[in-house]
């Protein structure tokens, strides 16, 4: 992990009409780091995400993104295309995968995403274009076969199971070639083992490809065995901030919970 | 640039001068075009779908006033209260088949698309579809041209408004669509079937839940949507006559109405409806006639690109 | 249980006369303002030839059809699946086989010999020229159009437009129209083909790259008012575009390279000769891209335009590229009409056009290459058919009451069209099931 801050998130609010969704959010993600971002629900969770990855425009503040070549980009005003081509990937709280397609189209384009258009070399099929798909075809059964999903790559991926549309995601995103990969409740919906599968993959990831993750979840159990670092929101702000050990023993944070149905030791 | 100042200068002359007169005729335009406006904005609120062949409807409204003051004036001048029995005759009458039309287009065009869940863009289609096939029906078997309709009356100016004489025509139009819209308001502001359209606008699935049933609710809409517009059609049809394809530029400009106040918002149809109307009345002193229409389409991609939710915004759940 | 039985039976007999009824009136006689239940009675009381049987009276006729209507569907009903299986399992080996390779270019190859000799065997006059105008031209218009519905999931109900543009670009290079040709030098029709392209295109872009951002039913009016703005100009500009009453006389081609010399004249067949090698170009062209990472790129925004914008495709491009790729079958097409038949006027360019050619890719199976191809011969066909020997009572204008029947039929029961790509079948199977995020381009609801 380095000192590096692959994501600075200075002082954001958005709002939508009368209602503040983030209110004055400030955080920062670490290179290489596994950073979970938890709260109840409503609290502006995946408004943040929204708002790192080009989908909503923040009113206010800076989001700064360490993009390859290190180069600090700044994300808001950015479409969500060319923040997905600068370097941040994202999985959805319901899987969208492209339903139709099969899971290795659904990879296939994620990985041919990032390169030119050439129509004109589309339409005539050179050897150029051909090279090009040889390589996307390459990647994306390389990205299958991390993901464990090599024995489905010919599925259609609404015949998919939750945990694998999940895999399914986290390939494609992968296949961007990302220098972070945003999870939205990838655990939502799995079963137990699945959920043990998905965290070995996700730390798998991280050591392997190098690519930080930041995630949302509700599942604590998950959370607290997979994250480095945490941060806390409740009705858009941020409220706490810290490892796990600390976020546990937090008040405002217990507080925050208090009443809502969240259990420790719930995940099945 | 002199010229252009020249032009303008000049225009603005007419423009003064006519005012009043264009300011009426636009009115009255904006009536009609808030009744058929209606009708859009309203299926749209409950299925979140634009019923393409409404202009249809307008156009069965039109034939059927047509075919009834036929049969009933033939060549005699109608006056008095025969005139007053004759208009409200025409509009019960263009209601009626409106509604009657609108209720088949449903249960033919929408309803197994409904049933089969089907992806919105074969009800777009559907309904490019069925207006086709009604409009050419009409056209073959009432005949291909422009025929006028018999008067109820005699159009004379009735008065005069800031020098501008105002037509007998202008004023049944504008007592018409004022009982329609305040009775619309009603009906979805206090009635039962009033609340069920605003439960299904705003959550159709939570509405049946509820106890709200969502077949007749959208059945009441059409019919409700469906009277407005063959009204309108009757209406319009007085003053320039039925052909088969009238519904078609019509209907296109009440959709700019209804997307002027806000897809979905009642209210905002039948406001959009009168400063549609207005304006182009109004451009007609700048812009050659030919290219009128143009305004109106100009106006409808304008707000489509700046302001697709319209001045009013789009919320049918809101009590319009 | 007797009583239910009756009654689901009385409703489906029921709904067979009503259907057969209206049937009846839709091949009728016609009728005017005067005698406006003519055509509704003669459709019914009329004698005509039971299919060139024999003579009988129409209600008789079409109660009996609509007898064997309602004995077919309830045998349908019953059987339906069983005989869909059957004949899935009878076709299934040479469907398989059709899959492979060479299999499909050997089935080309057939095509296109069929195609090439195709005027040697039909001598008629009428349809040598319906098989350009008509057959041809909305061939090659139909897998424009397929483009922009079919990859990329775009109404487009303006498309006539591009067509127009196409035809009027003719005109203009040839020096046709009141405005001056470029650089004053009146080309040969010929050399317009690559500039009308070349600016449908780029009519295209100019048209999409505002418009494409909104939600697909607005797009939708958006481009039917678009159609109607570039009709009323060229209906009033009469000092660039000759106005109502059309162009100039336009040249036909001609070719003059090196020793090569020919000119196309009056008769048709060199026309067709000449387009046909543009469809089959566009054909290659058109399916090399379908299965490119553009074509890719296409079925990702139409499946979940969110998705496919979180891995890097950016919508606007991909849209404005299928437009414009679109428009440039529209943009040859019109070349070919305007040298063909010498002049156009503002007047053939109309909505109900851009709608012939949305039956046409609806009908033939939206997605589908071969489909499209297949549907716009089968339905031009048809329609030239009617026209060269009109039942009874049959006008040209007719002709729209059936294909808006159709639209309607084909989005109740086979909205994925005759011939479907299997991606696409499986789309609207998914979105009937409530599965995937297709919609959301046409509604604009929020992720």
């Amino acid at each position: 992990m380095s000192d590096d801050k692959i994501f600075d998130v200075d002082s954001v609010t958005l709002r939508f009409g009368g209602v503040i969704s983030l209110n004055d959010v400030s955080l920062h993600q670490n290179r290489g780091e596994i950073l979970a971002v938890i709260g109840p629900n409503g609290a502006g969770k995946t408004s943040l995400f929204n708002s790192l990855t080009g989908v909503y425009q923040p009113q206010e503040g800076n989001i700064t993104f360490l993009g390859r070549d290190a180069k600090p980009i700044s994300i808001i005003g950015k479409k969500a295309h060319r923040v997905s081509a600068a370097g941040v990937a994202r999985t959805f709280q319901a899987s969208r995968m492209f339903s139709a397609l099969t899971a290795f189209e659904n990879v296939k384009i994620g990985a041919e995403s990032h390169k030119g258009i050439g129509v004109v070399g589309a339409m005539l099929k050179g050897p150029a274009t051909r090279r090009g798909e040889k390589a996307s075809d390459a990647k994306t059964i390389e990205l299958l076969d991390f993901v464990g999903l090599s024995h489905r790559a010919n599925v259609v991926s609404a015949s998919l199971s939750y945990g694998d549309r999940r895999r399914l995601e986290i390939a494609r995103g992968l296949a961007t070639d990302p220098q972070v990969l945003l999870l939205d409740e990838p655990a939502a919906g799995t079963n137990p083992s699945e959920k043990v599968q998905l965290t070995d993959l996700i730390r798998k990831v991280r050591d392997v490809m190098g690519v930080s993750i930041l995630l949302i979840e509700h599942d604590m159990k998950l959370v607290m065995s997979l994250a480095e670092r945490l941060y806390v929101l409740n009705f858009g702000s941020v409220i706490a901030e810290g490892t796990p050990q600390e976020i546990r023993a937090n008040d405002a944070v217990i507080e925050a919970y208090l009443g809502s149905a969240v259990d420790e030791t719930k995940g099945a | 640039m002199g010229g252009f100042g020249h032009y303008l200068a000049s225009h603005f002359d007419t423009l003064r001068l006519e005012f009043w007169s264009l300011f009426v005729g636009g009115v009255a335009n904006g009536f009609l075009y808030g009744m058929v406006a209606v009708g859009y904005t309203l299926v749209y609120g409950v299925l979140r779908l634009i019923n393409f062949a409404h202009s249809e409807i307008f156009m069965s409204g039109g034939f059927a006033g047509y075919f009834v003051m036929k049969a009933l004036i033939g060549t005699s001048v109608p006056s008095g209260f025969a005139t007053v029995y004759l208009i409200v005759i025409g509009i019960v009458v263009g209601g009626l088949v409106g509604a009657i039309v609108a209720t088949i287009l449903e249960r033919v065009a929408y309803r197994p698309l409904r049933r089969r869940n089907a992806p919105k863009l074969a009800y777009l289609i559907s309904a490019i579809g069925a207006s086709y096939f009604l409009f050419n029906m009409a056209g073959k078997e009432f005949g291909r041209y422009s025929i006028s309709m018999p008067q109820p009356y005699i159009n004379h100016p009735v008065f005069k408004i800031f020098g501008a004489p105002v037509q007998l025509y202008y004023i049944v139009i504008l007592i018409a669509g004022v009982i329609m819209f305040l009775g619309l308001d009603r009906i979805v502001a206090k009635t039962k079937l009033g609340r069920s359209i605003r439960a299904v606008a705003q959550d159709a699935e939570t509405a049946s839940l509820m106890g709200v049933n969502i077949d007749r609710t959208i059945a009441m809409t059409f019919i409700v949507g469906g009277a407005l517009g063959g009204a309108a059609g009757f209406l319009f049809g007085l003053g320039t006559g039925v052909v088969y394809t009238m519904g078609f530029t019509p209907a296109l400009k009440a959709f700019t109405a209804a997307v002027l106040g806000g897809i979905g918002n009642l209210r905002g149809a039948m406001i959009g409806g009168l400063l549609l109307g207005v304006v182009e009345s109004l451009s007609v002193v700048f812009v050659q006639a030919a290219y009128i229409d143009v305004v109106a389409f100009g106006i409808l991609v304008a707000v489509l690109l700046f302001r697709p939710t319209g001045i009013l915004g789009e919320r049918l759940g809101r009590a319009a | 249980m007797k009583q239910v039985l009756n009654n689901v039976l009385l409703r489906r007999f029921l709904i067979s006369v009503a259907i057969l009824a209206v049937l009846a009136v839709m091949t009728g006689p016609s009728g005017s303002t005067l005698t406006p239940t003519a055509g509704f009675t003669g459709s019914f009381a009329e004698h005509s030839s039971f299919f060139g049987f024999f003579e009988t009276i129409r209600w008789v006729s079409f109660l009996f059809l609509a007898v064997v209507f309602f004995v077919v569907w309830t045998v349908w009903l019953s059987w339906g699946d069983r005989i869909k299986s059957g004949v899935n399992r009878a076709v299934s080996a040479p469907r398989a086989a059709t899959q492979k390779r060479p299999i499909r270019w050997g089935i080309a190859a057939v095509l296109i010999f069929v195609a090439l000799i195709l005027p040697r065997v039909v001598t008629d006059p009428f349809w040598q020229a319906a098989m350009v105008e008509q057959i041809a031209v909305y061939v090659l218009l139909a897998i424009g159009l397929n483009v922009v519905v079919g990859f990329a999931g775009l109404l487009d109900l303006g498309f006539v437009a591009f067509y127009a543009i196409g035809a009027y670009t003719t005109a203009w290079v040839t020096g046709a129209l009141p405005t001056p040709a470029l650089f004053g030098i009146h080309m040969d029709p010929f050399f317009a083909i690559p500039i009308a392209i070349l600016i449908a295109m780029l009519a295209g872009i100019i048209l999409g790259a505002p418009t494409l951002r909104l939600r697909g039913d607005y797009l939708a009016i958006v481009t039917l008012g678009f159609g109607e703005i570039i009709t009323i100009f060229a209906n009033n500009l009469y000092g660039i575009t000759g106005g109502s009453q059309g162009t100039a006389l336009i040249p036909h081609f001609s070719l003059h390279i090196g020793p090569i010399k020919y000119l196309w004249g009056l008769k048709p067949v060199p026309y067709y000769y000449l387009t046909l090698i543009f469809v089959v170009l566009f054909l290659a062209a058109f399916s090399l891209l379908e299965h490119s990472r553009v074509g890719r790129s296409w079925t990702a925004i139409r499946e979940d335009e969110v998705a496919a914008e979180s891995v890097g495709i950016n919508p606007l491009k991909y849209k404005v590229m299928a437009f414009a790729i679109g428009a440039s079958t529209a943009g040859f097409a019109g070349v070919v009409t305007a040298s063909q038949s010498n002049n156009i006027f503002p007047s053939s360019f109309t909505l109900s056009f851009s709608i012939n050619i949305l039956v046409l890719v609806i009908f033939g199976g939206m997605g589908s290459i071969f489909g499209v191809v297949l549907g716009a011969m089968i339905i031009q066909t048809a329609s030239m058919y009617l026209l060269h020997s009109p039942p009874s009572g049959y006008q040209s204008s007719d002709l729209y009451i059936y294909l808006g029947a159709l639209l309607v039929v084909m989005m109740i029961f086979r909205p994925a069209g005759l011939v479907p790509s299997r991606r696409r079948r499986r789309e609207i199977v998914l979105s009937e099931a409530g599965e995937g995020h297709m919609d959301e381009v046409l509604t604009g609801d929020q992720p």
